[in-house]
């Protein structure tokens, strides 16, 4: 009894643990790997662009070898009044089973972003396919022809736009927003989302027409897209981006670059290293106001006049000239953004609730219409401390020895 | 000969007995109510806990070759031993919901979406009745190697995620108040009582029984350390509100998680190496409840029951998860009154009877120990 018994309970766990339940075989996948989303032609409806890679095609090589296509990718557009019923429609002409998680990028429109996003962070929180660190960003392009566009040295413009971010933290022209930090500051009381805008820019030369100069176009980070609540209703153009960047990230690198005193037809190029952004909220009586802190070492990479790190009346007007230079860019950037767009994207409401909880409380549904009245100071510091691998200054012997 | 475990193994099974459910779905209860606090309703429900370890283990020592029910029924007789056990009985059973919970909940919504929840149900069944066969040792023991598979995956969490950590999301405290962090502190309640209960079940099963207390308390204290970690990084990496947003919000903080661009999306990182975890949880769970339903009936070994125990607490745990509604309501209501009522009423209504019919008790042990 106890022998047929044992030998039941083990064909029943046999059947458990084939893993059939759920299955899907890696040949019957069609793996996304970017995602665009339009208005819909009708009205309230949704366009969904797959970008699906051929993995045949794909392997790295650009021509087409035999019997393959040579398109590494295929695009696919469905329509319909939810996105999950625009995804469901893109099924009904691909052979094989859309698959979600590898999907690099999500490219929103603008005109749908102004309309609201909420559906789209709810889809793609929902569900248990995608990643949470998927790459957002925000097109004035259709959705769908930014993610059909090889950029690149990649095949697949997914990857192409997912490297874009990987490896462009030093151009400091758009954040780095994953759908996990839009999904937070949505739900956050105080702070607003914004997210990386890209755009197509003709910046690729054909190698069969070089003397046209660049006529591709080719994905670029343009920028950010700043939100109220999931209302798109500002864009900061790229140079204005580091400053908000200064806030919500932290930054590794970082150029400014500024006239010559000498010679102001030519310029100075820093490189900002280490920086120490910090910023403080105050409260006297009922007056909140914030200091930004910038505390800057940078080093010297380019001069287009004289200069030399150990000569100190240089080094203190280059200071100052930079100081002034970056000043001003946070300046910009938090006035449009407090005073035109009024949406707290800097996440000041988060900084002020951290040190007086007590008035928060008080002040906390009505954050929107006192953000836009609280007086924020900017002050930056910046210290010349490297000068790469040259001393003295790049001056022509000949003109040295004509002078002597 | 008697079964026995080491003091190890003891602590072992308390740790693992809390962490499954603790780090994600109590975590995910508690932001719902306090926000970034949940890390302070964690550390006050391990002092509570605590508490209720320390009165289980005072309570079993007045008798230690008996569990709560033998020390019931040696105070009030046979009939109050019997209604012990049913009490521990209905504890376990009502508990199999939330565990089963906690284990369809991370496999079917993360990783097999399509497949039935029958299927979870099965293999907890099938798994869960041939494990207590062999009895609480072989749990023990595989209880210890989860002790390790903990470490890795709280190490490698630690790893994917610390960069992302913002200490803002954790201040200012007491957001929503002291007592609502304090209430808040139920849900975790429910993952200690789940432990403290079972430690009334197994502790007479304890090699060394003057090191009971010691090991029971460090137990607690280095669940508490393997714990403490997930609700500071959900609040820290996820934000409180992203937190409050899922049932598992562990899983969603792996899925968040990575090392580097290429070591990314720990789901299966955090199943593999939680699974021992669940499995001590669903198993303990049947274990503690064959004991019970084998003291009502009044019989000698525990193993007879084991079917009927496992056929009762799995379709308990079918239904409320058939329906996902059913079974968070389950869990952050029915399951906190039965849980916290069960783990303070019981001992303390022993250990009350066991004050008032003290010579009783006395007269029972010497004759025990004579015979």
């Amino acid at each position: 009894m106890k022998r047929y018994l044992n030998g039941s309970l083990l064909l029943i766990t046999i059947l458990l643990l084939t893993g059939c339940a759920g299955k899907r075989e890696l040949n019957d996948l069609a793996l996304v790997t970017a995602v665009g989303i339009d208005k819909g032609e009708e009205e309230n409806s949704f366009k969904v662009t797959a970008q699906i890679a051929r993995p045949a095609d794909a392997r790295g090589q650009t021509g087409a070898p035999s019997g393959q296509t040579g398109e590494p990718i295929l695009t696919i557009v469905g329509q319909g009044e939810s996105l999950f019923d625009a995804i469901r429609d893109l099924s009904s002409f691909t052979t094989r089973n859309v698959f979600w998680a590898h999907n690099q990028v999500i490219v929103i429109n603008e005109d749908l972003a102004k309309e609201g996003i909420a559906q789209v962070i709810d889809f793609f929180t929902r569900n248990p396919e995608l990643r949470m660190r998927t790459w957002v960003v925000i097109t004035p392009e259709k959705a769908s022809t930014l993610v059909s566009t090889v950029t690149g040295l990649e095949l697949i413009p997914g990857e192409a736009v997912n490297k874009l971010f990987r490896y462009g933290e030093i151009s400091n022209v758009a954040p780095n927003t994953q759908i996990l930090d839009i999904q937070s500051a949505y739900l956050s009381q105080s702070s607003q989302p914004f997210i990386a805008r890209v755009t197509l820019k003709e910046v690729m030369v054909s190698n069969k027409k070089p003397e046209k100069g660049p006529t591709i176009k080719q994905v670029d980070l343009a920028g950010a897209g700043v939100f109220q609540e999931d209302r798109l209703v500002g864009i900061l153009k790229p140079e204005e981006t580091r400053a908000l960047m200064l806030f919500t990230e932290r930054l590794k690198s970082g150029v400014v670059t500024t006239p010559c005193k000498s010679k102001p037809e030519r310029t100075i190029s820093v490189e900002l290293r280490d920086q120490m952004f910090q910023v403080t909220p105050h409260l006297k009586g009922s007056q909140i106001s914030f200091t930004a802190e910038l505390d800057a070492f940078v080093m010297v990479v380019e001069a287009g006049c004289s200069f030399s790190i150990d000569n100190q009346e240089q080094v203190t007007e280059l200071e100052q000239a930079v100081e002034k230079k970056l000043k001003k860019e946070i300046e910009t950037t938090v006035n449009k953004v407090q005073k035109e767009y009024k949406t707290d994207v800097f996440e000041l409401g988060k900084v002020f609730h951290n040190d007086y909880p007590g008035y928060w409380k008080q002040i906390a549904d009505d954050w929107e219409e006192v953000f836009p009245t609280v007086d924020i100071k900017v002050s930056v510091n910046v210290e010349v401390k490297d000068s790469v691998l040259l001393w003295e200054e790049t001056n022509s012997g000949k003109k040295e020895n004509s002078a002597n | 000969m008697k079964v026995q475990i080491s003091n190890g193994m003891f602590m072992a099974l308390i740790i693992n007995m809390i962490y499954a459910k603790a780090i994600g779905v109590t975590q995910g209860s508690m932001a719902r109510e306090v926000g970034g606090d949940i890390w302070i309703s964690t550390l006050i429900a391990t002092i509570q806990g605590g508490m209720i370890m320390f009165l289980v283990i005072f309570v079993i020592r007045r008798m230690p070759e008996g569990d709560l029910i033998d020390q019931s029924a040696r105070i009030l007789g046979k009939w109050f031993g019997k209604l012990v056990a049913l009490i521990t009985f209905i504890f376990f059973l009502a508990a199999y919901g939330p565990v089963m919970s906690t284990f369809v909940f991370h496999l079917k919504d993360y990783f097999l979406p399509e497949a039935p929840i029958l299927l979870f149900i099965l293999a907890a069944f099938l798994l869960g009745s041939y494990a207590i066969y062999f009895g609480v040792e072989v749990i023990a023991r595989m209880a210890l190697i989860g002790v390790f598979s903990i470490i890795a995956l709280n190490i490698l969490l630690m790893l994917g995620s610390l960069s992302e950590f913002d200490i803002r999301e954790l201040r200012p405290t007491f957001q929503m108040g002291f007592l609502r962090t304090v209430w808040a502190s139920r849900h975790h309640n429910t993952d200690w009582a789940m432990a403290t209960i079972m430690a009334g079940i197994i502790l007479p099963m304890v090699a060394n029984k003057e090191t009971w207390g010691k090991m029971g308390f460090a137990g607690m204290g280095y669940g508490m350390v393997f714990i403490i970690m997930w609700p500071i990084l959900e609040a820290g990496v996820l934000s409180p509100e992203t937190t409050a947003q899922y049932i598992v919000s562990c899983m969603q903080m792996a899925r968040s998680a990575h090392i580097g661009y290429f070591i990314h999306r720990y789901e299966m990182i955090m199943v593999a190496f939680f699974a021992l975890s669940i499995l001590t949880q669903i198993m303990m769970s049947l274990l503690c409840a064959s004991v019970a339903m084998q003291k009502i009936l009044g019989l000698k070994d525990y193993r007879k029951v084991i079917l009927p125990t496992a056929i009762i607490l799995n379709a308990f745990g079918y239904w409320i998860n058939f329906d996902k509604n059913r079974a968070v309501d389950f869990l952050e209501g029915w399951w906190v009154y039965i849980s916290i009522g069960v783990a303070v009423g019981l001992p303390f209504l022993i250990l009350v009877m066991g004050f008032f019919f003290k010579k009783k008790l006395k007269k029972e042990i010497v004759a025990e120990e004579a015979k």
